[in-house]
């Protein structure tokens, strides 16, 4: 099944479906902001969100992975961790999110396949759901990406009033939408158009634009700049900026135990923290803030074109608007284009 | 009202002197209600510099963060002196440090404004969540005057009023060099309504409540990079041997990190709310601070960060000290 039309009166139904036979994660409200969890039915779902805080790579790449269970001592022994195999769907994840899935694979899924993201990899369904408010600080298209883009999606759902407008884009996104297609009504030309639309205003809201013409060659001879030093002195060295960005995938392992058992896990690292990359001579290759702020705009916008062709920033914005300091990344590499050579 | 000729003046006159090496105050943000803070090293510089009710950030945290690399062959020491800009709240954290001998009174000149209390920019940001603009708001008695595509707002100072400033007992520099502006005439007793509200609670509630925001956590230690008095050299969180807190972000560890970040600040949270300002996952943090201090003042009579001479509150005991705690 292709396009089609699902009316919001069904949506609940949907829901329930999905969710009896899946994992379904999908954006809730609480405290005050916005996160994906783990939904049962629809009157949990709030979608009247520009991004949720935490981005859902989260599902995916958790934050806290135990990679496998021992007890220590002589006698001690190791204990792999099952396999998960559940089915799951997340639901109205934004483009910049799923296109975040794209850039994440080739890393967890390239020369070395990381079996616990490759196994809920594999195992999930994106659907998009079209971004109609885009934030104060969102620039997806300045990625040439569109805040109704299917490109990164099994299946995109878009708001168009009564109706969501349904469109399968990947052979996993169709043969999902087979399985509910009573569900579903056939669309008309009003709905396309109603959908397009959607994404017209959505591109009209987003009002900051990263320059990015020939950036990634043009850092190569800037690894010396005082730009570094510039944002670096605003930079309090928390790691927020790294925790919600939807691309960044460092992490840190350890063993954690007790007397009698313990576990080998896998958290979230941050390379804005010294401790990222301390050796243990005493010795930091990177000892100050211009170091780990400069490591950070390489790697998204010059090691990553280099190694996948590809800028490892799909514009959520997330960095820019929860920085403590306003490090605004867009300000960062306008600038950089700004130098003169 | 600050006159802003009157700040950039007084950091030109400031950095022009010999003996000091650059000034951190506000500038402009890059979009929306943003401020950032802004480095002055020539009197050039000084021309960006602004303040107003946006301008939320503990700049004391600035001198705390300056990393100091071993000096290369025939490299002197710069110990010339930094100046920062101070609201009340950052003036009694520079007295806090100056108390914990963190840093040196003569290697700060401290640029003082009395303050008239901040705006949460959360709420200014719920109300016009599509301002991409930098907005300058401006202060008009008891209102908040600003324009958003040509119209002119005007919103009740008490709508856009930050929760830590509305008790707030010392708007005026406790410590300064230079003042910018008049004192402010204080009237303000600090009522810890709120916190009052929630000690009524049961434990289980209380428990659901910190479950519910611990469990957001995403140990990013914003809170303890923003906080000026988060200054030692080594967290125990990240010490590894032994270990504190585990690396595993869950809710038992979450809540360690947060109570224990939470003591360490006892007697020295100066209450300027950077860290709920910063913190990603929107933790109350300051409903812990003001229950500290709460419950310092009461038990001991004590608020920390006044007087440069005094001090600490763990740095003293009295003999009549209430021990009811003691087991």
């Amino acid at each position: 099944m292709e396009n089609a039309i699902l009316s919001k009166e069904k949506f609940p139904e949907l829901v329930n479906l999905i969710a009896a036979k899946n994992k379904l994660f999908a954006p809730v409200k609480e405290n005050g902001f916005s996160l994906f969890k783990q939904v049962k039915e629809a009157s949990e779902i709030d979608t009247s969100y520009v991004n949720t805080r935490v981005p859902p790579k989260s599902i995916i790449f958790k934050q806290t992975e135990t990679l496998f269970r021992f007890t220590p001592g002589k006698k001690g022994n190791v204990e792999a961790i099952p396999e998960e195999n559940e089915k799951i769907v997340i639901y109205a994840i934004r483009t910049c999110d799923a296109k975040a899935f794209a850039l994440l694979d080739p890393v967890f899924l390239g020369d070395f396949e990381d079996p616990y993201y490759s196994a809920r990899r594999r195992n999930s369904v994106l659907i998009g759901l079209s971004c109609s408010n885009p934030g104060p600080a969102c620039f997806c298209t300045s990625f040439d990406d569109s805040p109704s883009s299917k490109e990164y999606v099994d299946i995109l759902f878009t708001d168009i009033g009564d109706n969501y407008y349904v469109e399968g884009n990947t052979e996993i996104g169709k043969k999902f939408l087979e399985e509910y297609k009573t569900l579903f009504d056939s669309a008309s030309d009003e709905n396309v158009k109603s959908r397009d639309t959607v994404e017209k205003e959505a591109i009209g809201k987003i009002k900051r634009t990263m320059k990015l013409t020939g950036v990634a060659e043009k850092l190569d001879g800037m690894f010396e700049h005082s730009i570094w030093y510039e944002y670096a002195r605003k930079c309090i060295g928390c790691g927020t900026c790294t925790y919600l960005c939807p691309t960044c995938h460092c992490f840190d392992m350890q063993d954690e135990s007790t007397l009698n058992k313990g576990a080998r896990i896998r958290v979230w690292d941050s390379c804005m923290y010294p401790e990222y990359t301390q050796h243990a001579s005493g010795h930091n290759p990177r000892p100050t803030r211009m170091n780990r702020i400069r490591n950070r705009v390489y790697h998204k916008f010059n090691y990553f074109p280099k190694n996948a062709e590809v800028f490892g920033c799909t514009g959520c914005g997330r960095c820019i608007e929860y920085c403590s300091a306003n490090i605004d990344i867009i300000e960062i590499i306008n600038k950089i284009g700004e130098v003169e050579e | 009202m600050v006159d802003q000729k009157e700040l950039i003046d007084a950091v030109k006159e400031t950095i022009s002197r010999e003996d000091v090496r650059y000034i951190v105050g506000y500038e402009k943000g890059t979009f929306g209600f943003e401020t950032a803070p802004s480095f002055a090293y020539t009197s050039d510089d000084a021309g960006k510099f602004i303040f107003n009710p946006l301008c939320t950030k503990n700049l004391v945290v600035y001198p705390i963060l300056e990393e100091k690399l071993p000096l290369k062959r025939e490299e002197q020491v710069d110990d010339r002196k930094i100046g920062i800009v101070v609201k009340g709240c950052d003036s009694r954290a520079v007295v806090q440090i100056l108390q914990e001998k963190g840093l040196k009174r003569e290697n700060l000149v401290l640029i003082g404004i009395p303050c008239t209390g901040v705006i949460d920019t959360k709420k200014i940001k719920n109300k016009f969540p599509n301002q991409t603009e930098y907005t300058d708001v401006k202060e008009d008695k008891n209102h908040y005057v600003f324009s958003i595509e040509d119209s002119v707002q005007k919103i009740p100072k008490e709508e856009l009023l930050a929760d830590v400033c509305k008790e707030c007992e010392y708007p005026n520099p406790v410590i300064y060099d230079i003042m910018i502006g008049e004192e402010i005439e204080v009237d303000t007793e600090p009522t810890y309504n709120k916190v009052r509200e929630f000690e009524e609670k049961t434990l289980s509630e209380k428990w659901e409540y910190w479950e519910k925001h611990f469990e957001n956590c995403i140990r990013c230690y914003a809170c303890r990079e923003a906080c000026p008095l988060c200054y030692c050299k080594t967290c125990m969180a990240d010490l590894l041997d032994p270990q504190w807190i585990r690396r595993s972000v869950n809710l038992s560890e979450n809540t360690a990190w947060n109570i224990m970040r939470a003591f360490h600040l006892a007697g020295r949270c100066v209450s300027c709310g950077e860290c709920e300002r910063a913190c990603p996952a929107e933790i109350p943090l300051m409903k812990l601070n003001k229950m500290l201090e709460k419950e310092i003042k009461e038990s001991f009579d004590y608020t920390a960060g006044l007087d440069p001479e005094e001090k600490t509150l763990f740095g003293t005991f009295n003999p009549d000290d209430p021990e009811e705690f003691i087991m």
